[in-house]
């Protein structure tokens, strides 16, 4: 189990983890199944990902590496398997937005979906409560309605004003 | 990703090459923005507020928030979206627009529904919020069919919020209100019949439910106290708070942003106080006996908030026949009130009534309280068939089991019987159909599932057991007698005409059920008959009546001193027998009295009854139709064939060995009393073959009435174990008949030799050289010994007559005619003939002939023809010496059953022999040689 296999960054650093820690991630688990053990001796790229987000996937990796594999997580029709965020998971992503848009990239590119889950969890807190303009803030996206759209938009979905 | 794999595949450049192109890869732009799909995700863990606030971002976070899919799943989630219903009206949709607008219009009005409604008639919009995009989609095509429409006319119904289309959902014309949130609160109640599956429109129908239901969402989830909740203040009366609640339940499974868990708790929380509350009420209303006021009221209360499952239970549980069950008959009862050490069929019995009584009368007040939703009644049924009736009958059963075999085997079955009697009697509720009665069948068969592996065991063995012993018991008595004491038999018994009598009652006792219950007043047509029915089957009356009948006198003496005439109007009767069958069988065991001691009709016929009690008592669980009649069936038949190997085995196969033996020692000579025509073990035998054939003919009998009638087997399939056994039981008793018949045929025929040898006195047929009679004093009749032998023979042969097989019949007729064929031939050449004894020889032949022909056997027929034939060389003047030459010579004469050289030796028998012989030899040997 203590096999290591080395990771390359997009900035060409290399990191060596534990394969059971690495297969956190099912992009590189597949690659390892299917290009056999040889692969091993090398360093694997990982071109989307440079140093510091990698270092904190595969922190959140080792905190991780003995979960259950997910669940069939073919469920798409109920979404309500959705947990809320575990406290140390809460912590890990007390990290600035653009690390934290960073991290949910490269769980992306990585396919490590209940990491991607936390993300978008802690992305979805962050819009809570906020105006759109906020969130245009946040998100970085330009606001291309007209006055008269937004205010129809607004109208349309008085219903859902709870406050 | 796939291009990794694509370039492991291929697996063109060498190995460390493969992640080459991957290190070639630059990733341009490190500005990190999220993908749509990841934005998707996102915003499935956002609530809808949130949800609309990132609409209102720019149009691409609105396309992707009004996405319909997204909203379809929230309404999926609160069960109010149909599929059909949804592809049925997104048909028809298609089909009216299809034949005025291009299908990329619709299509493009459908994923962008607002930009194209909100370019066409954006004024109209102003006053319809919620539903407006789809209508005016819609609207906009009614526009270009209707163009003879008045525009005016048109304009004005748009602004009248009342417009054309409308139609195609009435619901929002009864409810013209633009928000929800505004409407009348008792319309609320009802949101979710509102709501429309329609494609393009999901976000509106949750729109919608979510107008009317969030505010009360949210307060109940933010509000401290249970009494101070937004439901309890809006709605006062009982039934619509619970049906908002149950609204409110249904939204909370379309809330998906994160916390969920904890609001839905909330929800359930606040309901369950309620239901509690609620719950309270009805238990107080239950004791007031006001069924159709408050009872029913708070029950439909319950049923409003979640189905009213709890007020069934209350219901259940405070019923009469479940709190007080012990009311309604004790178990152990059944043991105590009956005779010491058996089951009472009437306790349980009384049980069972008194059960279904309550029970349909609770099940009455269930129709009054309860809605046909609640499946109130089989909720019911299921508690009180696992509480009353599983409890009662587990508790029964053990303690019968502990108290006896037969006791509880008749409990099982009895109370299995019982029970389905009950499920008849019980009636339905008025809104349960077959279910309910496939629930009865249910909870009897899950009721008796634990007892059933045990007791067909039980009744396998106690079977096995109970009919070894019987056996073995008959053995140890038989032993004690000498077997070799033999006994009277009666010729006079007319046989055939005994045995259909005797079958013809044992069928109709055959055909009488066993377990017939006395106490069901709808139960059996049988009533009357049934407690000597159960007599019999117990075997008890039968054994008494038959020993009462003294049909097995102790002593030998009694035997050889009673005739059987006699013996039976002897036979003190303090009681007469109580039934047909075992007066019958009484008579025919005492008229068959002489093989009593080899086997026993009075033991098959227990053994009968036994296994009929038990294939009964078990065809009662196959005739149900319940999971265990294949296991009943088959022990059914397991029972059967151990009846047929004790019965075939053990006993008959027994008596016929050795009554076979006894027939292999017999020697005539060493019998001084030869005052019978008959042989005794012979036919003791014969005897014995009759009641083997009885025997035979009742298990027939029986295996048609119990196994063939009641399906447990089937006839045709030979390889079912029954038929198997039965035709190998069939063919043991043909085995031992033959057997026996075999070794008979060789007594019989001592015998016959041995009567020749003694009667035929040297003057019958030489009456001159005796000298002493003369020829007129000669009486012209069989010899004595003729007429020994012909008695002896046939006397047997009589005997099998209707008891063995024709074909085996036959057989041993012709074996028994050739035999005695021979022997007489053989006799006859030890006798000298004289022509005046020649009469007497031929007279004799005559009766000879006269008893063959009886036979019916025209084979056997020839031989004594020829024989009748022969007897006249012995007619023959001996002066005549040549026709005695002719009539040797003709071989036609005996129809090729005399040669000439044998015809020639029996005329050496003649008186004058030596004086003719010359004369006839000469004769002889002259036309011999002008023949040849």
């Amino acid at each position: 189990m203590s096999t290591q296999i080395k990771l390359q960054s997009s900035d060409n650093v290399e990191i060596a983890v534990d394969r059971d820690v690495a297969e956190r991630s099912i992009l590189i688990k597949n690659m390892m199944e299917d290009l056999g053990d040889g692969i091993m001796a090398e360093a694997i790229p990982i071109p989307n990902v440079n140093e510091p987000v990698l270092r904190k996937v595969i922190e959140w990796c080792v905190q991780h590496r003995s979960d259950p594999p997910s669940s069939a997580d073919e469920d798409t029709d109920s979404r309500k398997k959705t947990t809320d965020i575990d406290e140390w998971d809460q912590k890990f992503m007390q990290v600035d937005q653009e690390m934290l848009f960073e991290i949910i990239l490269a769980a992306n590119y990585l396919d490590i979906k209940p990491l991607l889950d936390v993300g978008c969890k802690t992305v979805a807190n962050m819009i809570k409560g906020k105006s759109p303009e906020e969130i245009r803030k946040t998100f970085n996206i330009q606001n291309d309605f007209t006055p008269e759209e937004e205010d129809q938009i607004r109208r349309e979905n008085e219903w859902a004003e709870d406050r | 990703m796939s291009n990794f794999k694509k370039v492991a595949v291929t697996g063109g450049p060498p190995r460390q090459d493969v992640l080459a192109p991957l290190r070639m890869t630059q990733i341009v732009g490190s500005k990190p923005v999220l993908p749509a799909e990841i934005l998707s995700t996102i915003l499935d863990y956002v609530t809808v507020s949130d949800l609309i606030h990132f609409a209102q971002v720019s149009r691409r976070m609105k396309e992707m928030v009004y996405d319909d899919s997204r909203w379809v799943l929230r309404l999926r989630l609160m069960g109010c979206w149909n599929e059909t219903e949804a592809r049925k009206r997104a048909e028809a949709t298609r089909r009216q627009r299809g034949s005025c607008h291009g299908l990329p219009r619709e299509q493009q009005a459908e994923r962008t529904g607002i930009g194209v409604n909100g370019d066409n008639n954006n004024p109209a919009f102003g006053s319809r919020k919620p539903r407006n995009d789809n209508q005016t989609i819609f609207d906009a095509g009614w526009e270009q069919i209707d163009v003879a429409v008045d525009s005016h006319q048109r304009s004005l119904a748009g602004s009248t919020e009342g417009f054309s289309a409308v139609q195609r959902s009435p619901n929002a014309t009864t409810n013209p209100l633009s928000t929800y949130k505004r409407q009348d609160p008792l319309c609320r109640l009802d949101i979710f019949s509102q709501v429309q599956s329609l494609r393009g429109q999901a976000r509106q129908e949750y729109g919608k439910i979510h107008g009317s239901l969030n505010p009360c969402y949210v307060d109940a989830i933010m509000c401290r106290d249970h009494t101070t909740a937004m439901v309890f203040r809006i709605y006062r009366d009982p039934n619509h708070q619970a049906r908002m609640l149950a609204n409110l339940a249904r939204f909370a499974e379309s809330d998906l942003a994160q916390g969920w868990q904890e609001r839905q708790e909330k929800v359930q929380n606040l309901s369950d106080t309620f239901e509690t509350a609620v719950a309270r009420e009805f238990e107080q209303a239950l004791e007031t006996a006001d069924v159709d006021g408050k009872q029913r009221r708070y029950a439909e209360v319950l049923v409003a908030l979640n189905g009213g499952q709890k007020g069934v239970q209350i219901f259940t549980s405070n019923s009469p026949i479940v709190a007080r069950k012990d009311e309604l008959g004790d178990p152990l009862d059944c043991l105590r009130l009956g005779p010491t050490g058996s089951f009472s069929s009437q306790e349980s019995q009384r049980f069972f009534t008194r059960l279904a009584e309550g029970f349909n009368e609770q099940i009455a007040l269930i129709d009054r309280i309860f809605p046909a939703s609640t499946k109130a009644a089989v909720t019911f049924l299921e508690r009180v068939g696992k509480e009353v009736f599983a409890d009662y009958l587990s508790t029964l059963l053990d303690e019968t089991h502990r108290t006896g075999l037969e006791p509880y085997l008749e409990a099982v079955s009895g109370t299995y019987h019982q029970s389905l009697y009950m499920a008849k009697a019980l009636r339905p509720s008025k809104d349960t159909g077959d279910d309910f009665y496939e629930s009865v069948d249910r909870i009897i068969a899950r009721a008796f599932e634990p007892h059933i592996d045990l007791y067909l065991s039980e009744e396998y063995s106690f079977f096995k057991r109970k009919s070894e012993a019987e056996v073995a018991e008959w053995e140890r008595q038989l032993s004690e007698q000498d077997a070799s004491m033999q006994s009277l038999y009666m010729s006079n018994v007319n046989r055939q005409a005994d045995k259909r009598d005797f079958l013809t009652s044992f069928k109709k006792v055959v055909m009488m059920p066993v377990n017939v219950l006395p106490t069901f007043p709808l139960s059996s047509p049988f009533g009357g008959k049934s407690a000597t029915a159960k007599a019999l089957v117990n075997g008890e009356n039968l054994q008494t009546a038959s020993s009462q009948m003294s049909t097995r006198p102790a002593t030998p003496s009694m035997i050889n001193g009673t005739n059987l005439g006699t013996s039976r109007s002897a036979t003190p009767m303090p009681e007469p027998p109580t039934t047909e069958l075992s007066a019958k069988a009484a008579i025919m065991s005492s008229r068959l009295e002489g093989i009593r001691s080899l086997f026993s009709i009075e033991v098959a016929l227990n053994l009968v009854h036994t296994a009929k009690a038990g294939i009964e008592r078990a065809a009662v669980f196959y005739r149900a139709q319940s999971q265990f009649g294949e296991d009943a069936r088959k022990q059914c038949q397991l029972i059967f064939v151990l009846l047929l190997q004790i019965l075939g085995n053990r006993h008959i196969k027994a008596g016929f060995d050795q009554a076979v033996d006894h027939l292999a020692k017999y020697n005539p000579k060493e019998i001084q009393n030869h005052g019978h025509t008959e042989v005794r073990p012979l036919v003791t035998f014969l005897e014995l073959v009759n009641v083997g054939d009885l025997i035979q003919q009742m298990l027939d009998v029986f295996y048609e009435q119990e196994m063939v009638a009641s399906r447990l087997t089937d006839r045709n399939d030979f390889l079912d174990p029954a038929v198997k056994e039965k035709k190998k039981f069939e063919q043991m008793l043909d085995e031992r008949v033959a057997a026996g018949l075999n070794k008979g045929i060789e007594v019989l025929m001592a015998e016959v030799e041995f009567v020749c040898a003694t009667t035929q006195k040297a003057e019958d047929f030489n009456p001159d050289g005796a000298g002493a009679t003369s020829a007129d004093v000669m009486d012209i009749g069989p010899s004595e010994t003729a007429r020994k032998v012909v008695d002896i023979v046939s006397s047997h042969t009589r005997m099998l007559v209707g008891s063995t097989e024709k074909n085996l019949l036959d057989v041993f007729n012709q074996e028994v005619g050739l035999r005695t064929f021979t022997a007489l031939c053989k006799h006859l050449k030890r006798q000298r003939i004289s022509v005046a004894g020649s009469i007497k020889l031929i007279s004799d032949m005559n009766h000879y002939f006269t008893y063959i022909q009886t036979l019916k056997n025209q084979n056997l027929l020839e031989y004594f023809i020829a024989l009748r034939e022969l007897a006249q060389i012995y007619l023959v003047d001996p002066s005549d010496a040549k026709e005695l030459a002719t009539i040797i010579a003709d071989g036609d004469r005996f129809h090729g059953i005399f040669r000439a050289e044998e015809v020639y030796e029996f005329a050496e028998r003649r008186a004058d022999w030596y004086q003719i012989r010359a004369k006839v030899e000469r004769a002889m040997y002259g036309i011999g040689c002008v023949v040849m």
